[in-house]
């Protein structure tokens, strides 16, 4: 038989953002995949050092829209680390709440698209129902519905009265109720199943191989979190459970990410709890010396890490990041030789794909 | 109280005979930091093997151009940095950032702007063929031993080494507009006065 190559993207309609794949297939089955990146290259690195250490919050909350607050809580880590400066414990929980809503809604739209993609499309709109109350959280909480404003660097710029409080902790008893059930349907129902079972496979050792991380490496049985491994915030003081399953298939990273939504609203819950009394910022601007450091966090895709190179100035002399999906662009050459060609769709979003993010 | 392999040091220095500056930082949660700076930069693929070895995961590469340190007038020059290339804001610096089971060691050596070529670790650590492949396009960096040395972000018809050559735009906007609309309007507000007057 024949081998021939169908080009996909880089504008398609199964892609949220601009990629461009060359599938060589052999009948219905692919037998290679090369990729064409750099659609939305914008050059943010070079502008951040253009920026002063103040306007990259703004500047790196708008690199990507779904893990908006991952980047400027780990660029404020960094600038904390060089300039010495230790958060006051309230602002350490206020940034793992504000961290776990991202988490929630960034996870909740990735299986709602799934299912739309799998054609079962009354459920993509139940999930996307049930994100919607995460949503409104975020509006309520911090006036947007995708970019918080929550950082700055010592804290945190947003609090919990009691009425806050209330308001987040009964919409979390609502999201339980919502998640569980969500859950059972994507653990049990058989369209799901026989479309995303076996497909898309990413074995431990190419997991490894790769350096996947996050929801993509934890699907494939490598228990790595930063939350556990690299605690940050008050992550330390949390009881963060780290979900592996072992299959790496589509199926396997859909349900990772639902398990961890759920945690989330546990974490977030043991955040209201837990959470001391007190100011939520160092008080005044830190001098920022000359220095160097990394920083990392649990994005909703897995481990962000931030270089900070600073000279005493204003601006930084070189900020670098690297995004949890910069490694899955050649993970999903793995899960996708071997595959059907229906199933490309499904497997390039069950990595979760962000292209603003990886090509910056 | 750190998991960081305190015997890590040796071994680092047993594979780079021309010589290592290790430091390393632990904060209070535990989590420690460490810069290796290695003297020679044919130590590289040694020092990593080390870490593969290891089970070190490599989490990502900066490249930049360091700025030279500021000297003032009539004081000592600084010491000659480890590596002994001298950062004339020109030459390179790489730091490759290798993540131990949560902590983080960074190997870091230093390029010469004239003869910018260090050995690949793609045959080593398989992601780092789009580190290297992002940094050979923005710098005029060499990478020996690449296995598919094409251009990752950019186009293959843009001019290599961008971030060395090409000019800000509002270095060039301001340059050639912003200052001559302002005399214009500057001047025409004063002809406008003196019209007025007379």
């Amino acid at each position: 038989m024949n081998a021939f190559t169908i080009p996909v993207g880089p504008l398609h309609v199964a892609l949220e953002e601009p990629m461009y794949f060359k599938v060589e297939v052999e009948g219905e089955t692919v037998v290679s995949v090369d990729i064409t990146a750099g659609h939305v290259h914008r050059g943010i690195e070079y502008l951040a050092t253009k920026r002063s250490l103040y306007q990259n919050i703004t500047l790196t909350e708008r690199i990507c829209s779904l893990c908006s607050n991952s980047h400027p809580e780990t660029f404020c880590m960094a600038v904390e680390r060089i300039a010495g400066v230790r958060l006051p414990e309230r602002a350490e929980y206020l940034r793992v709440v504000a961290g776990e809503i991202k988490r929630i809604a960034s996870h909740l739209f990735n299986v709602a698209i799934m299912a739309h993609l799998i054609g079962f499309d009354s459920l993509f709109m139940h999930v996307m129902e049930t994100r919607e109350v995460m949503q409104d959280v975020k509006e309520s909480l911090f006036g947007n519905r995708m970019d918080l404003g929550a950082n700055v660097i010592g804290g945190v710029r947003y609090d919990l009265d009691a009425e806050r409080g209330a308001y987040l902790a009964a919409q979390m008893d609502r999201m339980d109720r919502d998640l569980a059930e969500i859950a059972h349907l994507y653990a049990t129902n058989h369209s799901i199943l026989q479309r995303t079972r076996g497909v898309g496979v990413l074995s431990h050792a190419d997991a490894l191989a790769c350096a996947v991380v996050g929801p993509v490496a934890r699907a494939s049985g490598v228990a790595y979190d930063v939350r556990v491994k690299a605690p940050y915030a008050a992550y330390d003081r949390l009881d963060v459970p780290v979900h592996i399953e072992r299959d790496g298939d589509v199926w396997s990273r859909a349900v990772t990410r639902l398990t961890e939504a759920r945690a989330a609203v546990d974490l977030i819950r043991q955040c209201l709890r837990a959470m001391p009394e007190g100011p939520v910022a160092v008080a005044g601007r830190p001098a920022v010396p000359d220095g160097e450091a990394i920083a990392k966090c649990e994005a909703p895709r897995g481990e962000l890490i931030y270089y900070l190179r600073t000279d005493g100035g204003k601006t930084p002399e070189r900020l670098k990041w690297r995004v949890p999906s910069y490694m899955n662009w050649d993970a999903l050459g793995i899960m996708m030789t071997g595959a059907k060609v229906a199933d490309v769709p499904l497997i390039v979003n069950s990595i979760d794909p962000c292209i603003s993010c990886t090509e910056r | 109280m750190t998991r960081f392999p305190d015997d890590i040091e040796a071994a680092l220095a047993a594979a780079a005979p021309a010589g290592i500056a290790l430091k390393r930082d632990t904060d209070a949660k535990g989590v420690t930091v460490a810069w290796c700076t290695l003297a020679d930069r044919r130590d590289l693929l040694p020092a990593a093997t080390v870490l593969k070895a290891r089970g070190a995961r490599l989490s990502t590469i900066t490249a930049f151009q360091p700025k030279p340190p500021d000297v003032e007038e009539g004081a000592e020059p600084p010491p000659p940095p480890p590596a002994g290339v001298v950062i004339d804001g020109q030459a390179y610096e790489l730091a490759y950032h290798f993540d131990l089971d949560g902590d983080t060691l960074t190997l870091v050596v230093l390029l010469p702007h004239d003869a910018a070529e260090v050995d690949s670790l793609t045959p080593l650590f398989r992601n780092a063929d789009w580190a290297e492949r992002e940094f050979m396009e923005i710098y005029a960096i060499r990478v020996a031993g690449h296995p598919d040395p094409r251009r990752l972000f950019i186009d293959e018809s843009v001019e290599p080494a961008v971030l060395e050559r090409l000019i800000p735009f509002s270095t060039l906007v301001n340059a050639a507009s912003t200052s001559t609309l302002w005399e214009k309007i500057m001047t025409k507000k004063e002809e406008a006065k003196k019209g007025g007057a007379s």
